[in-house]
Parts: structure tokens; C-alpha cells; sequence
């Protein structure tokens, strides 16, 4: 005899902790299955795209730390890297060295929160304050750089806006030794914790056929096993200067995600410490007009941002605004899998994927 | 940019002897306009920062390159498919004639010498001016290493194109942001609806002419 079931719509969210801000998913249950799943954004538009047609380029970069409010140093130079690609302009050494410093620090803020919150989402406590305490002190190594701890508004066309202060560079060399051994204290707390690999092996996998086809970037597709990052696929800035890998996942499952996510803190790290310890002397911002005009034409650059490929399109008519700028948010873009993963799974393993995809919803909305 | 568009900024650093010189005719009007409003305006000597680059050889190259692309697309799928090629600073830029627009895709990402498997960007962009939405792509191939921006033309009073779902499955809510906030209807998208405006929403937000108080909202949240 066939068990009668009945299906039944639960709401997950705008409100949901888990959801890592104001996203909803309207999921259709059947029991403990998930037979469909209806993502709806849009909670935190605020129409950044339309803002910026009446802002002269240097006022969108504020504008640009609340899209991916946990990296906005990433978002920053996404910004300023299209109208510096479009001005041909020359950026100093220093300002160059300081940029990545402070680019790949911020990536490593954003994993460790991605740790902390996915984790905390699996029900786990105590990883939350262990990340937290680590990125306390990045936040507050910006803080001293360019006063602020979220939105920094650091970057500049041409360059950033503050030098390092006395005794900065020594201070980052000296975290990037204590959070490389923090990193293996991680590993230890978490990688190898039976409970943490139950929930999240074998669960949520992205197939690298479907990963290029959902145009998914960052984690989500290298965790695939496609070496697709741009910092290295289509170099900007001075990243061919250092040495450091790509690192690459092999199922593409939730596990190999949070994976990723360690691996790259590390070659983040290394990074750092090689540009700290080469940085050069000399000016931090570049000669540039005091109001910015983009030759009439169009211009898309991307970054690796912390959550995939982030991307500036301008389309300029010559004038100190863009006629148009487009934002290619990484999280929206790796959002639309979800739906896919989701369908067939239990409900219990849906924070889990949700978690792993990582998005920021100030980001999503834009 | 044509070299129509770059001539008549070219002579504002020089005075206007320099434009009596001028051969052309039919430019000559519009050159003697430009000086003669350069010199009333400006008093101190004009910056000479309009002076016309010359063409970027990365952009000649990109040109060249988007050529040989129309070529190989036009002999697979027949004349009449590309509209235009250019570049985008240093990109190969191809504009498509809009009935073309999902064989033209198709033809990209399944010829064995292209392969352009993965769309990087997708934007709308209301150009009022020429009363057309353009809809651009970036796409790349993750195995031969492509790169193009390929884009299209809509008229703004009724635009509407064919949905590129089937073939990019990752292009599903950028074409919902575009129908979203520009008003383009995607013909064939599975699910076609407002994504970051909510159901009942007046207009476009993205196009230019939207007025902000076609939108005023009431005590319920729905616009009047």
C-alpha cells in the first residue's frame, strides 16, 4: 500500500538567520523532500545601477561597499580597474602593492566569515568567535589604514587614498604568521570533525558541465575542478609578480567548497606576505585628472572578488558619469544553482547547500 | 567610434587659421562652429587634452579578429547575421541582427573552433538616442580561450527577443533583470517575471525616460 503524502509550502525566510540576510525561498515539501524551490530576491535593491548614471565615477566607489558589504575592498577596485583599463592610466608600484595587501586580506576576512556562518548555520558555536576574533584584526588593520571597518571607500582611480601608516606593514607581516597557524588550528577543529563532514560530503555536488553552463564563478566553479580563476586566467593588477596557486576542488560537492575556502585563506596569506614584503616606496596615487572623464565607448573588466567573478561594465558617452553601469555580482549569478541542488534533497540538507554557495544579499540585489 | 565622429573635435587647440586650411566641405560648417565656441567660451589657452588618439592598435586588432568571426558565422549561417563588428577597447565586438540571435549562439557554442561555452556578463542598456535596447554578452570559451562581446539591437517601443535559456542555462534571472528593469520580453523563458521589483511595479526603472512618480507608493506598498 502506497503511503499517501501531501505537499505542503514552507517559507524559508526574508527573515531566516540562515539566509545570511533578506532572501526567501518559497519551498514545496513532501515530507521531508524537497520537490520544488522558489528563490525570491530583491528584498535589498536599491537600484545602485540606476544611482550611478548621476554620480561622477569617483562618488560610485561608496556605493560600491554596500554591494558585497563582508569585501568591500574587492568591490572598490572592481570599480576603479574598468576606469583605469579605460583611461589607460599607470598606477604607482606602491599603490599597486597596497591594493593586493589589502584586496587579498579582505578575501581572507570574507572566507573566515563564510567559515564562521557556515558552520554556526550547521550548528556549530564556537567556530563563529574563532572566525571572528581572526577577522577583528584584519577589520582593524583597515581601520588604521583608512578608517573605517566595512565600507572603506580605500581605492581610488589611479591609485588608493591613504598611505600605510608607520609600523602598518609590519603589523600585516605579523598576522600573516599567526593566521597560518590558525589555519591548521582550523583544520583541526573542523576539517577533521566527523559530525561537520557528514553533513556537508557528498551533498549539494555541481557537476563542471553544469557549473560553466549556470555561468557560475569563484568557489562554486573551481570546486568543480576547472582552474578558472581570473587572477591568473586573465591576470590584472600585479598578481603574475607572486607566487601562488590555483587551488581546485575535485567533486564539487558542499565539502570541497568549505575546502576551497581554507585552501585559498592560505595562498591568500602568501600572497600577502610576499607583497608586504616587497612592497616599494614611493606615492600611492597616480596622476590623474580631478574629474574623471571616460572616453565615450564601452568597457566590461572582472576581478576575482571573493565569491566568483566580479565585474564592471560602463558604457560612457564621454561624460564624467557613465551612461550606464552594469554590476556583475557574482552571488547572483551562482544563486540560480540552487535551485537545482535543492530538488531531491531533504529539507534538513538545505541550509547546508544554501550555505555553501555563499552569497552576500547586498550583492545579490545590488 | 567612426572617424566621422573623432574630426570635429580635432581642431579646438589650434585657432582658427588652422581650420581656413581645412580641405573638407561638408565638415567644414561644423569645424568652424566648434572653434569659434571653444574660443568665446575658454578664455585662457585651451588644454589640449581633445586631441584625437590615434587608433588603438588593440582595438585594430580586435576589428580584424570580429572579421574573421562575421566571416566564419555568415558562412555557417548565411549573409544578413551580423549586423556590424567592431571593438570594445580591445575586445571583438559583433552586433547580431536580433532574428539571428540564438542561432548565432548556438553556431558559437557548439563549432568545434569556438566552443564559447560560459557567458560572463549580461546587461541591458536603453539607448534613447537610437530608440533601442541593447542587450550585450560577454562569452567566453572555457577551451579555446575566445572572448567576444556579441550584442544586439531591440526597439525600445517594442522590445522583445528570443530567450537564450535553452542554450545558457546561467542566463535565466540576468534576462529576468533585463525584462525586469528595461522591459525586454525574453520569447521562450521558462519563467518570465519581475525579479528585483515586485509584481505590479509600473515601468522600467533602467530606462531613461522612467519617471520615479509613476510610482507612488501607498499605504498597502503597491503603486497607484
Amino acid at each position: 500500500m502506497a503511503l499517501r503524502s501531501e505537499e505542503m509550502i514552507l517559507n524559508v525566510g526574508p527573515q531566516h538567520p540562515s539566509t545570511h540576510g533578506v532572501f526567501r525561498l518559497v519551498v514545496t515539501i513532501d515530507g521531508e523532500q524537497i520537490v520544488d524551490v522558489d528563490p525570491v530576491i530583491g528584498y535589498l535593491h536599491r537600484g545602485t545601477e540606476k544611482l550611478a548614471e548621476d554620480l561622477q565615477y569617483t562618488q560610485i566607489i561608496p556605493y560600491t561597499d554596500r554591494l558585497d558589504y563582508v569585501a568591500a575592498m574587492l568591490n572598490n577596485y572592481a570599480l576603479v580597474h574598468t576606469v583605469e583599463y579605460a583611461l589607460d592610466l599607470e598606477i604607482p608600484d606602491r599603490a599597486e602593492y597596497l591594493r593586493i595587501i589589502v584586496m587579498e586580506l579582505q578575501r581572507v576576512a570574507s572566507h573566515l566569515l563564510f567559515m564562521g556562518t557556515y558552520l554556526l548555520d550547521l550548528g556549530a558555536m564556537s567556530p563563529f568567535l574563532y572566525a571572528f576574533r581572526e577577522r577583528e584584526r584584519i577589520v582593524q588593520l583597515f581601520n588604521e589604514i583608512c578608517g573605517a571597518r566595512l565600507t572603506y571607500n580605500y581605492m581610488r582611480v589611479g591609485g588608493v587614498k591613504w598611505d600605510a601608516p608607520p609600523g602598518w606593514i609590519e603589523q600585516v607581516l605579523e598576522f600573516v604568521t599567526q593566521m597560518k597557524s590558525k589555519i591548521a588550528m582550523f583544520h583541526e577543529l573542523i576539517t577533521g570533525n566527523e559530525i561537520f563532514l557528514h553533513r556537508v560530503r557528498g551533498i549539494g555536488i555541481i557537476s563542471q558541465e553544469d557549473a560553466v553552463n549556470y555561468s557560475l564563478s569563484g568557489i562554486n566553479l573551481r570546486s568543480t575542478g576547472l582552474a578558472w580563476d581570473l587572477r591568473k586566467s586573465r591576470p590584472y593588477s600585479i598578481y603574475d609578480k607572486f607566487q601562488w596557486d590555483v587551488v581546485t576542488g575535485e567533486n564539487g560537492d558542499c565539502f570541497d567548497r568549505y575546502m576551497l575556502h581554507m585552501k585559498e585563506m592560505e595562498q591568500s596569506l602568501h600572497i600577502v606576505h610576499q607583497a608586504a614584503e616587497s612592497i616599494p616606496s614611493g606615492p600611492v596615487l597616480g596622476k590623474v585628472p580631478k574629474l574623471i572623464r571616460v572616453p565615450a565607448g564601452e568597457y566590461y573588466t572582472s576581478i576575482e572578488g571573493a565569491r566568483g567573478e566580479l565585474g564592471v561594465y560602463v558604457i560612457s558617452d564621454g561624460k564624467d558619469k557613465p551612461y550606464r553601469l552594469k554590476l556583475h555580482r557574482p552571488s547572483f549569478v551562482n544563486l540560480q544553482i540552487l535551485r537545482k541542488l535543492l530538488i531531491g534533497l531533504s529539507m534538513a540538507n538545505l541550509i547546508a547547500v544554501l550555505g555553501a554557495v555563499d552569497i552576500v544579499l547586498g550583492e545579490v540585489d545590488a | 567610434m567612426t572617424p566621422e565622429d573623432e574630426k570635429p573635435q580635432a581642431p579646438k587647440p589650434d585657432d582658427s587659421k588652422a581650420e581656413a586650411a581645412a580641405p573638407a566641405k561638408a565638415e567644414a560648417t561644423a569645424k568652424a562652429a566648434a572653434p569659434a565656441k571653444a574660443e568665446a567660451t575658454a578664455k585662457p589657452a585651451p588644454r589640449p587634452a581633445k586631441a584625437p588618439p590615434p587608433p588603438d592598435p588593440r582595438a585594430v586588432a580586435a576589428k580584424e579578429r570580429a572579421d574573421k568571426v562575421k566571416a566564419d558565422i555568415e558562412g555557417a549561417l548565411g549573409s544578413g547575421v551580423v549586423a556590424d563588428t567592431g571593438a570594445a577597447k580591445d575586445i571583438p565586438l559583433l552586433r547580431i541582427e536580433p532574428a539571428h540571435w540564438v542561432k548565432t549562439f548556438e553556431y558559437l557554442k557548439t563549432a568545434p573552433e569556438y566552443l564559447c561555452d560560459y557567458i560572463e556578463l549580461f546587461a541591458g542598456t536603453d539607448l534613447l538616442d537610437k530608440g533601442v535596447i541593447e542587450v550585450t554578452v560577454y562569452i567566453q570559451s572555457m577551451q579555446c580561450g575566445h572572448y567576444f562581446n556579441i550584442k544586439t539591437h531591440t526597439p525600445r517601443d517594442d522590445a522583445r527577443l528570443p530567450s537564450l535559456v535553452p542554450l545558457f542555462a546561467g542566463v535565466n534571472w540576468e534576462e529576468r533583470e533585463v525584462y525586469d528593469l528595461l522591459g525586454v520580453t525574453f520569447e521562450g523563458h521558462p519563467d518570465l517575471r519581475r525579479i528585483m521589483m515586485w509584481d505590479g511595479w509600473n515601468g522600467w526603472p533602467l530606462r531613461k525616460d522612467y519617471n520615479d512618480f509613476d510610482n507612488i507608493p501607498t499605504r498597502g506598498g503597491d503603486p497607484v
